[in-house]
């Protein structure tokens, strides 16, 4: 479907209110995502973004199988590496990626104001640096091919595997779904195994404590958190 | 209204997000910020330099060069302004300031990288996770292969900081 350009832009400000209404109602954060799961164990992020990715991908192969959609056409190579390990550095280090900073801004918080500057500053540095190595290549001189001179790997995505082995691109959104689903799957059994294992302390806490105040009712210097025996 | 007085699961909004970005994906493209995000720079860059000193930098007419159109960046707008209007309805809306200086130095650096690393790999998060990924796109499994291993030196050099 063909869209003027003025459509263009407040379909995407229309979409872009929606997610920010609900990003910012759910305190949902990438860098929460994965941070959190590296640092703490917690998984309540990583699981909306398995679900949401999921989803995704069932959609996008569907209709990429009936030859529908606006795919993104770039190529790739060591640069595409190189350029999210320090974006996934950066996010970390401010607390922020691309969508919170922008949500955070909208709730008055000046430090995402101050992160989303520098994020600009960093990309104009990154332009007067590529206008002098042209690395990587610009987008209107990508063949789509691997060019290892220029640590290139080409372009590739469901389209070009459906084209190349005469299979419906959603044959392997299905595949790539499972494998997300058995990851969030893991993260359930996970949190299940930690739940149960909280219940049992609290169960032998709470049998415990009883012996516990009636020793220290009498006078007695039982310190909290040891287990009384009945001849306490 | 109780989608203003309670948190959401973030696991229900990240799925009507994934169905609007379908569409999205359909009529348009799907979910970026990034480039929107240049565009804004170059916008700013030659509000502030003028439009004969960004033209000596190639990059503004060979990679991105600067254009009010550009949907991508309404994006963006749009999320700032739903997230106000988000935090206002929610009573969530107050100016916040970073306390400590090592928090405005880790800011800083942290929006330098992420400028930088966006622009070096021509996709940001979002591109990764809720665009190429989905569509099975070599450069998702790159992109994902290097923002778990930044996220993971990230978090090693913030809890260094948290711990120091």
């Amino acid at each position: 479907m063909l869209l003027s350009p003025v459509a263009e832009c407040v379909l995407a400000f229309l979409f872009g209110s929606v997610v920010g209404l609900l990003v910012q109602r759910s305190r949902f954060c990438n860098t929460a995502a994965l941070r959190d799961a590296i640092l703490f164990k917690s998984y309540r992020n990583t699981k909306a973004l398995l679900v949401a990715m999921i989803i995704l991908t069932l959609g996008f192969t569907l209709f990429i199988s009936v030859g529908a959609g606006n795919t993104l056409h770039f190529d790739v190579g060591l640069n595409t590496f190189a350029g999210l390990f320090l974006f996934g550095i950066g996010m970390v280090l401010a607390g922020a990626c691309t969508v919170s900073t922008w949500v955070k801004c909208g709730e008055g918080n000046f430090g995402a104001l101050w992160a989303l500057l520098f994020t600009f500053i960093g990309m104009f540095l990154f332009s007067l640096v590529w206008s002098h190595t042209y690395w990587p290549p610009a987008p209107a001189s990508m063949t789509g091919e691997p060019n290892l001179a220029a640590l290139q790997l080409g372009f590739a995505n469901a389209e070009t595997l459906q084209a190349k082995l005469g299979i419906p691109a959603i044959f392997f959104g299905i595949i790539q779904a499972a494998v997300l689903f058995a990851l969030y799957r893991a993260i359930l059994r996970k949190e299940a195994r930690g739940k149960a294992m909280h219940e049992k302390i609290a169960r032998e806490h709470s049998t415990a404590r009883p012996v516990l105040v009636s020793s220290a009712g009498a006078g007695g210097t039982v310190p909290q958190g040891v287990p009384a025996t009945p001849a306490d | 209204m109780d989608l203003f007085r309670k948190t959401l699961d973030p696991v229900i909004a990240l799925s009507a997000i994934a169905v609007l970005n379908i569409f999205m994906f359909l009529l348009i493209g799907s979910w970026t910020v990034g480039g929107g995000e240049t565009m804004m720079t170059g916008l700013a860059a030659q509000a502030v330099l003028g439009e004969e000193t960004l033209a000596r930098i190639p990059f503004w007419s060979l990679v991105f060069e600067p254009d009010w159109a550009y949907w991508k960046m309404y994006i963006s707008f749009g999320m700032l302004f739903g997230a106000f209007v988000g935090a206002v309805l929610s009573k969530e809306f107050y100016l916040r300031f970073p306390r400590r200086l090592n928090e405005w130095v880790l800011i800083t650096i942290g929006g330098l990288l992420m400028g930088v690393g966006i622009r070096l790999a021509f996709v940001c998060n979002v591109s990764t996770f809720f665009g190429m990924t989905p569509e099975m796109n070599l450069g998702g499994y790159l992109s994902i292969s290097g923002i778990l291993a930044g996220a993971w030196v990230g978090s090693l050099i913030y809890k260094r900081i948290l711990e120091g």
